[in-house]
Formats: structure tokens, C-alpha cells, sequence
């Protein structure tokens, strides 16, 4: 097949399938009812409504605010980490690695919740420092503590970018500049990040996204203030109307689309000259980490520190709520202890079924993605053409629907799209909304190390006569492997801890982890969500431990 | 096959099936319920879509595959998603839930009204009350009093109200110790909570001077029971206004530290509201589920297994309506299952009851 066919076809099969969602979304914005009623008409009455509502300013704000936060607080520390993980010799590195992903998987509800019982106002620790100095200094229902969460949590995405681009930098410029005496800090700063630069871009560019898509959180730790963020303002908005309206809803939708579109800009306006980041040139040089020399422990330290808040306190609530009966101001935790949770979720139906479910999409679905975003980052690598800036659009718009919107666009389409309607009662259909929703994140990911290769190295395939195809085989997909390694792991995480964007398309046989922790939390079931969060959290610990080991080296 | 024996066969099998089918024609229905029975067989399954929680739905599930070989596929929603999901799967046509159950009272008189529903009158229909048969369409199934939980540990035993004027009069006379020590359901917020509060409003006319004294103690106001219930046991917050009743069952028979009350001037009672679809791919399957869940069977384990609260006389158990009249009386105060309900939902209604709502926060 000729390259140019090929770029074509991925360009339009990626085209529809992210506007036909997006179309949907806007075609519904415009409507005065569900556009597959009879009777509706064309309408701007939800965008008066929606402008007119002070909730809808107040929850734009905040969210700008706790995206902006997020981010300002999870890129620095994501690069750090990533940059001692992978460029240093800082020790426990293999046992840390698996246990820095935790807060990817970890539903957002869960992790909040587990804030709530370890450092709320009757928290574990709260009443312990309340017993010592009298006072708890601490509120965890604010924007503040929101934002802080949100950023700590969120700082393992920017690991993952930042250090897959860096463990394809050649270490040659980082050792050049060590011998001439510059301090392991000077080398991070003036050598190695620079190099990474587009990585670290698009992380950040995408958790200011995943800012505007915060839900779990912000319904956890907003709900006792009332604290709204977009995601939250469109339940609001639902139950304030008395039935779900769809064009209020997709209103929302249509003006984050008209804050991202500005964003992606900016984007590719500091990355016009993308080839002053190449790094993977023809030349093999041996990496060896860089020494920390008396830095080491602290760096240690400090990785452990951000550990401990983000990870462990969170974690211990959860583990801690799994094996009590109650908890809280003035209980004996030694006399409520009980493990009766975990013997009722093994009784619970199809909670096994849940679990297997979601390690199957996770891993086997998961792999099926990356293929495709390697094609979709095959297909507009070095393509100098208009084109790509319409595919960078395209890419980025997909998760500007917040999980509860994107959830019903998926199911109309396999409602109303007669080819599609077939797939709705399968795990494909479920697998499909996935992809597409979170099609930035994997791409990016891969394009970014794709990013890094010299172009002298694919050049040198095409002048001895190979293919574009060959060389895309054979030269960029080959270097561009850390990248899709990290790619799946993202993307493994991601798919086992959603479950918004296939809420409608889940049925008896196809739950997953995350929509049966939702219907339980519904009904209080606190202690068994708890639980299957320590049980979740086992296993897929367990499993990276075991993968990484293995052999999906992250480390080149 | 000779001449003679297929006559004699296919009469054979035409009195085994019927004997079959009579055997399991449930006392008291009328005897051409067995046509509908195997209709349903051969339908095999039926899709139900619910709010109860696949742990509790499951007991009723097992049962009714048992008793009757049909297979239940069902599916756990929540109560928006229940709503989204079906209509937008009826107008599409390609096939949706055979019998849907949910919570939301009024968004399910909602669907019957615009339509959705297939009328039908349940055999059983003379034993459930007449509050809860909505056009011989839409049938409550559950009889869950809306209860008052507390902390045990925290609240002293002279505070723990018994009517919403105790709890009025307590935090008059407590606002300091109660600040920020209450929580309900967020009418803003959660389509029960409103129904829950417009009732209140109906029922007693001091329900806004309680809503008031709400807003002075700072009240906290949250989106799900679950939530509510687990931050009145860990003592962040003493009292919770308003929660089904049955999930604090459940809970309080884990944990003991919740403490339930039903108020003695008034309890309202909600109840989950099941109708058959008439965009059915398996009608028949349906009615027998429909009518499963209001029989005597059904029922009983509503009320001794999935802890939901029957609503029949005739059935005894835990939660049962005789359990709850032994604790408040005649001062039980159904939700009716009416045309009102879907007033409710009448957009100008809602906003004008959450400013007064809102205004009534700030304790005016």
C-alpha cells in the first residue's frame, strides 16, 4: 500500500471517529430537546440558559483554577521523578517504579475517600494530631486541597511521558556535560529537560485537560462545601431541570472544545521547531546513570515523601476503612477490626467477573490501542503537511466530553449508527469508546518519542532503497519503543480504572471494577468498595511488579 | 411415525406442557396465566434495568430463575443513567430493558406519561395498596420508610429526636453543638433529595422553619446516601435527615453505630417503581417478573433477604410494613404514586423551590 494511502486512510478513520461524538455533541448543543425525539427544534436557548447561570461561571472558574493548580504542581514534580528514576542512580529504584503508578489506577472516588478517613476532620490522623497539639490545622474540603490532591495524583502521568522521552535520550550530551564538572542538578536543568521538552509539553497540556474532566474527586471532597467544577455543575445541572438535558450538557461540552482549541495552539506554536529536540542520533553510546553522590538519599527522601502523601495516606485510609466495622471520633480501632468485607465480596454476583473484565481491557485492550496510536503517530510522523495540524486537533478534542457526556455520546452512536449497532452488547463497543476518548493521551505519548529519532536514521533506510513503510517498520517504530511501552502502561492504567465512557455500554456479563464501585458506593456500600479498591490495588501492583521484572523494561 | 401415534404423541406432550404450565400457574392468578408463562419460556430471558444494588437484586434474580427457568439480565444503574439509557434505546428501536425499576418516583411516571410504558394489570394488583398502582401501569414495589440516622457514640441519648419536631426543637436550642453536624441529601443536587424535601414541604407546615434551622447549623448536604451515612458513623458529622431507611438497615446491622429513626409525627415512605416497556423484546418475560416482584414470594424476600421493605400486609418478616407501623403508628405518609409526581419535575416549579431552598440555607 503506497504511504500516502496509508496516511489518508488513518487521517479518516481517526477523523470520524472522533467528530462523529463531537458532532453529536455540538448538533445537540443547538437543539431544544434529545435530537432523536420527534419534535425538536433548533434552538439557542441552552446556550442562554448555561451563560446566564451563575453556577456555570462559579464552577469555570474553580475548575481553571484546580487545572491550573494541578498542573503547575504535577509537571515539576513529574519531571523530577522521572528524572531521577531514570537518569540516576537513586536507590530502591525497581521497587518504587511499580508503586509510583498507583495513583493512575486508583479511582478518583476511592482516593478521595481514602483522604477522607485517613485526613478528614475525623480522620485517623486528624484525631491523632488533634489529641497532641489540640486543633486540626488542616481542611481537605477545599479548592486548595482539591488542587493539591488533584496535582499529587496526577504527577505520575507526567512520569510517564517525561521518562519514556528520556530513556530514549542519548546519554552522550548528559555525560558530556557531567565530565566537565557540572553538578547532577546543573544536568538535569540545562541538559536533559530541554531535550525533553515536547514530552513535558504534552503532559502538561494534558492534565490542564484532565483538570477540566475532574469528577471523583470533587464530588468527594467538594460535596460538603458545595464545592462545584464543570464535571460536577452538569449532575448539578440535570437534577436542577428535573429530567437530563442533553443540550445543557452539551453546551458544557462545546465551550471546554472553544478552551482547547487555543490551548493545542500554543502548543504547537513552542514546538514549531520540533527538530531542535532530536537525540536519537546513529550512534550507540552505553548509559550509565548518573551518579547522585551525596544527593542520593535525599532525592530518595524526597521521592519517598511524595510517595507517602500521595500513594500512602490515601491507601492506608482505604486499607484501614476495608477491615473495620466502623471508625472515626471516639472508636477503639483494635475492637472494630473484621475482615467480614472481604468475605462478602466474594459472594457479591459477578465481582470476579468484574475483576477479570477489567484486567482483560486493561492489558489485551489496552495493547490494541497502542497498535493504534502507533499507526495514528506513524501516519503524521514527519509529514509536513496541513494536515497534521488538523490531526493535532483532532487528537486533543476527543476528552473535552467529561466522562458523564462522553458515556451517552458513545451510546448514541452505536444506538443511531446502523453499522455500528451490532457491537453495542460487546466488550468491542466498550473498548471502542475507551480508544477514542482517550486518544490524545496514547498518542502523544508515542509521537513523542517518535519525535526524538534523527531523521538521518530513517533517511539512511529510504537512500538504500527501503520502502516508507519498510522504514517505519523497521527504523522509527523499533526506536520509538519506549514510547509505546510507556504508551500501554498509560493506557493500561487508564482503561482499568474507567468506566464514565462505557457506563451505557456495560451490561450482565461485561461490569467492570469501576462501574460496580460506583453502584456500591451508591448505596453505602463503603466498607465492600474499600474492599475491592485493596484488592484492586493488589493485584495490579502485583502484576506491574511482576511485569516490569519480567521484562517490560521501561529502562532502554 | 406411524398414522396412529402422532396424534396420540402431540396430544401426550400438548397435557404434559399444560400440566407443566399449571402446576406453576401461582394461586389465585387467573388460569390463562399459563399462556403467558410459556410465552415467557420461550422469550427465555428477560432484561431488567434497576436502581437496587446487584447484591440485594440478586436474591430476587436467583429466585425467579429458579422458580421459573426464564434467565434475569440485570442491569444495576443509577437512576439518571436508568432514564438516559432507556429512552434514548427506545427511540432508537433496536431493543431496551423488558421491565425498569428505579427510584426516581417521578422520572418514572415521567416515562409512563410520555408514553413508554406498556399498561398492564398485575394479578396481584388486589394486594398492594391502591397509593401504589399508578394507572394499572407503573407499580411501587418497595415500602422504604424515610428514616433519621445518628451517631450512637456521639449523639447523647436525650438529643435523639423522635419526630421532626424534636429535631426542629434540638437544634434550636443546640445550634452550637450541631453546627456543621448535619447532613442530607442536596435537593440542588439529587433528584431524591428534592422529592424527598418537596414532601416534606406537603406534609408539614413547619418544614421550613426546620429547613431554616438547617441553614443556621450549617448543614452539610451531600449527593448519596452512601456518603451520609458513612460520615455520620465516623462522627464528622451526628445527625443525617432523610435517608432510605433501607440502606441504614443494612448498615446498622454491620455497624452499630447507627442508630435509626422513624419520625412519630410523620414518615414518608418511597417506593421503587417498576412498569413494563412497550418497546419489549420479551413482553411476556416481563409481566412475569412484574408480577414475581409483587407476589407473596417476591415480596418476602424484599423483606427478609434484599432488606428493601415490602409493601404487602400478608407478608412477614423484618422489614415489613407491620415493623414500621409498630414504630410510628398511623403516621405513615406513602409517597403517591400520581400524576403529581411528574409535576415534580416541571422546570419553573423546581427553580422556584430551590431560590426559597437556597434562601432558606442562609437561615432567612
Amino acid at each position: 500500500m503506497p504511504f500516502a494511502l496509508f496516511r489518508a486512510a488513518v487521517l479518516a478513520i481517526m477523523a470520524s471517529a472522533v467528530l462523529a461524538p463531537i458532532g453529536l455533541i455540538v448538533y445537540q448543543s443547538f437543539l431544544d430537546g434529545p435530537f432523536f425525539q420527534p419534535n425538536v427544534h433548533f434552538s439557542l436557548e441552552a446556550f442562554q440558559f448555561v451563560l446566564e447561570d451563575d453556577d456555570f461561571w462559579e464552577a469555570l472558574v474553580t475548575s481553571i483554577i484546580v487545572a491550573g493548580g494541578m498542573t503547575a504542581i504535577a509537571v515539576p514534580l513529574g519531571v523530577v521523578l522521572a528524572f531521577l528514576m531514570a537518569r540516576t542512580d537513586v536507590p530502591g529504584k525497581s521497587f518504587l517504579e511499580p508503586l509510583i503508578l498507583v495513583p493512575i489506577f486508583m479511582s478518583a472516588v476511592v482516593l478521595a475517600f481514602g483522604y477522607v478517613v485517613a485526613l478528614g476532620p475525623v480522620g485517623i490522623f486528624s484525631t491523632l494530631f488533634k489529641d497532641v497539639f489540640g486543633v486540626v490545622p488542616w481542611s481537605i474540603y477545599s479548592v486548595t486541597a482539591i488542587t493539591i490532591i488533584a496535582g499529587l495524583t496526577h504527577v505520575p502521568h507526567v512520569y510517564l511521558y517525561t521518562s519514556a522521552a528520556l530513556r530514549n535520550l542519548g546519554a552522550d550530551l548528559e555525560e558530556a556535560a557531567r565530565t566537565t564538572g557540572a553538578s547532577p542538578w546543573r544536568v538535569a536543568v540545562s541538559v536533559s529537560l530541554p531535550m525533553v521538552t515536547p514530552a513535558v509539553l504534552y503532559a502538561a497540556v494534558l492534565i490542564f485537560f484532565l483538570g477540566f474532566e475532574l469528577f471523583g474527586l470533587p464530588l468527594v471532597l467538594g460535596d460538603p462545601k458545595g464545592i462545584l467544577v464543570l464535571a460536577t455543575y452538569l449532575y448539578k445541572l440535570t437534577n436542577k431541570l428535573g429530567v437530563p438535558s442533553y443540550q445543557l450538557m452539551a453546551v458544557v461540552v462545546v465551550a471546554i472544545i472553544l478552551i482547547a482549541i487555543p490551548l493545542v495552539y500554543l502548543q504547537r506554536l513552542l514546538l514549531a521547531s520540533s527538530q531542535k529536540y532530536v537525540s536519537v542520533r546513529g550512534k550507540a553510546a552505553k548509559r550509565s546513570p548518573l551518579r547522585l553522590g551525596g544527593l542520593r538519599w535525599p532525592a530518595f527522601a524526597l521521592i519517598v515523601l511524595w510517595f507517602v502523601v500521595s500513594v500512602g495516606i490515601p491507601v492506608f485510609g482505604i486499607a484501614l476503612r476495608s477491615v473495620v466495622v466502623t471508625w472515626g471520633e471516639g472508636v477503639k480501632l483494635a475492637e472494630v477490626l473484621t475482615l467480614a468485607h472481604y468475605r462478602d465480596l466474594v459472594d457479591y454476583p459477578n465481582a470476579i467477573n468484574a475483576i477479570v473484565n477489567t484486567i482483560l481491557i486493561g492489558t489485551v485492550g489496552g495493547a490494541i490501542s497502542v497498535g493504534c496510536y502507533t499507526l495514528v503517530a506513524l501516519a503524521m510522523h514527519r509529514w509536513r503537511s496541513g494536515w497534521t495540524r488538523v490531526a493535532d486537533y483532532l487528537v486533543m478534542i476527543p476528552r473535552s466530553m467529561p466522562g458523564l457526556v462522553a458515556g451517552l455520546a458513545m451510546l448514541w452512536l452505536f444506538l443511531f449508527i446502523k453499522p455500528l449497532t451490532p457491537l453495542r452488547a460487546t466488550l468491542v463497543s466498550v473498548w471502542v469508546a475507551y480508544t477514542v476518548v482517550w486518544l490524545a493521551y496514547g498518542v502523544r505519548l508515542v509521537a513523542g518519542t517518535m519525535l526524538q529519532i534523527g531523521p538521518e536514521l530513517e533517511e539512511a533506510g529510504r537512500s538504500v532503497g527501503a520502502t516508507r513503510g519498510r522504514v517505519a517498520r523497521d527504523v522509527t517504530v523499533p526506536l520509538a519503543r519506549t514510547g509505546m511501552l510507556a504508551a500501554w502502561l498509560l493506557i493500561f492504567l487508564i482503561f482499568v480504572r474507567e468506566y464514565s465512557t462505557g457506563i451505557y455500554l456495560l451490561g450482565p456479563g461485561t461490569e467492570v471494577i469501576g462501574s460496580l464501585m460506583v453502584s456500591l458506593w451508591g448505596t453505602g456500600a463503603i466498607d465492600l468498595v474499600s474492599a475491592l479498591a485493596v484488592i484492586n490495588v493488589l493485584i495490579i501492583s502485583v502484576g506491574l511488579g511482576l511485569a516490569l521484572r519480567l521484562g517490560v523494561r521501561l529502562h532502554g | 411415525m406411524s398414522k396412529l401415534a402422532l396424534p396420540f404423541v402431540s396430544s401426550l406432550a400438548l397435557v404434559m406442557t399444560a400440566g407443566l404450565a399449571a402446576a406453576q400457574v401461582p394461586a389465585g392468578y387467573p388460569a390463562d396465566y399459563a399462556q403467558t408463562i410459556d410465552a415467557a419460556k420461550k422469550e427465555g430471558k428477560v432484561v431488567v434495568y434497576g436502581t437496587t444494588d446487584a447484591a440485594a437484586a440478586n436474591f430476587l434474580v436467583k429466585d425467579f430463575e429458579a422458580l421459573y427457568g426464564i434467565k434475569v439480565e440485570y442491569n444495576d444503574l443509577n437512576s439518571t443513567e436508568l432514564y438516559n439509557r432507556f429512552i434514548a434505546e427506545a427511540a432508537a428501536g433496536q431493543g431496551t430493558a423488558d421491565v425498569t425499576w428505579s427510584s426516581a418516583q417521578d422520572l418514572q411516571i415521567k416515562l409512563v406519561n410520555d408514553g413508554y410504558a406498556s399498561a398492564y394489570k398485575t394479578p396481584e394488583a388486589a394486594k398492594i395498596p391502591s397509593w401504589a398502582n399508578y394507572k394499572d401501569s407503573a407499580y411501587g414495589v418497595t415500602y422504604e420508610p424515610v428514616a433519621i440516622v445518628y451517631n450512637k457514640r456521639l449523639v447523647p441519648a436525650d438529643d435523639v429526636p423522635k419526630t421532626h419536631a424534636d429535631l426542629l426543637k434540638l437544634l434550636q436550642s443546640k445550634p452550637d453543638f450541631y453546627k456543621g453536624k448535619v447532613t442530607a441529601y442536596d435537593p440542588e443536587r439529587s433528584g431524591v433529595g428534592y422529592l424527598f424535601f418537596t414532601q416534606d414541604d406537603m406534609a408539614w407546615k413547619q418544614a421550613w422553619d426546620l429547613f431554616k434551622a438547617f441553614g443556621k447549623t450549617e448543614i452539610k448536604l451531600y449527593t448519596s446516601a452512601g456518603a451520609m451515612i458513612e460520615r455520620t458513623t465516623s462522627g464528622e458529622h451526628l445527625i443525617g435527615y432523610g435517608v432510605f431507611g433501607s440502606y441504614a438497615l443494612s448498615r446498622s446491622k454491620k455497624d452499630p453505630n447507627i442508630g435509626i429513626v422513624l419520625p412519630k409525627d410523620y414518615t414518608l415512605i418511597a417506593s421503587r417503581v417498576a412498569f413494563l416497556s412497550n418497546k419489549a423484546k420479551n413482553p411476556n418475560a416481563g409481566k412475569l417478573f412484574l408480577d414475581y416482584l409483587l407476589s407473596k414470594r417476591g415480596q418476602t424476600i424484599i423483606a427478609n433477604q434484599a432488606e428493601l421493605y415490602s409493601l404487602r400486609d400478608d407478608v412477614e418478616g423484618e422489614a415489613t410494613v407491620a415493623k414500621v407501623k409498630e414504630q410510628v403508628g398511623d403516621a405513615i405518609r406513602p409517597i403517591q404514586i400520581n400524576g403529581d409526581l411528574a409535576a415534580n419535575l416541571d422546570t419553573v416549579k423546581r427553580l422556584k423551590f430551590l431560590k426559597q431552598w437556597q434562601a432558606a440555607m442562609k437561615g432567612q
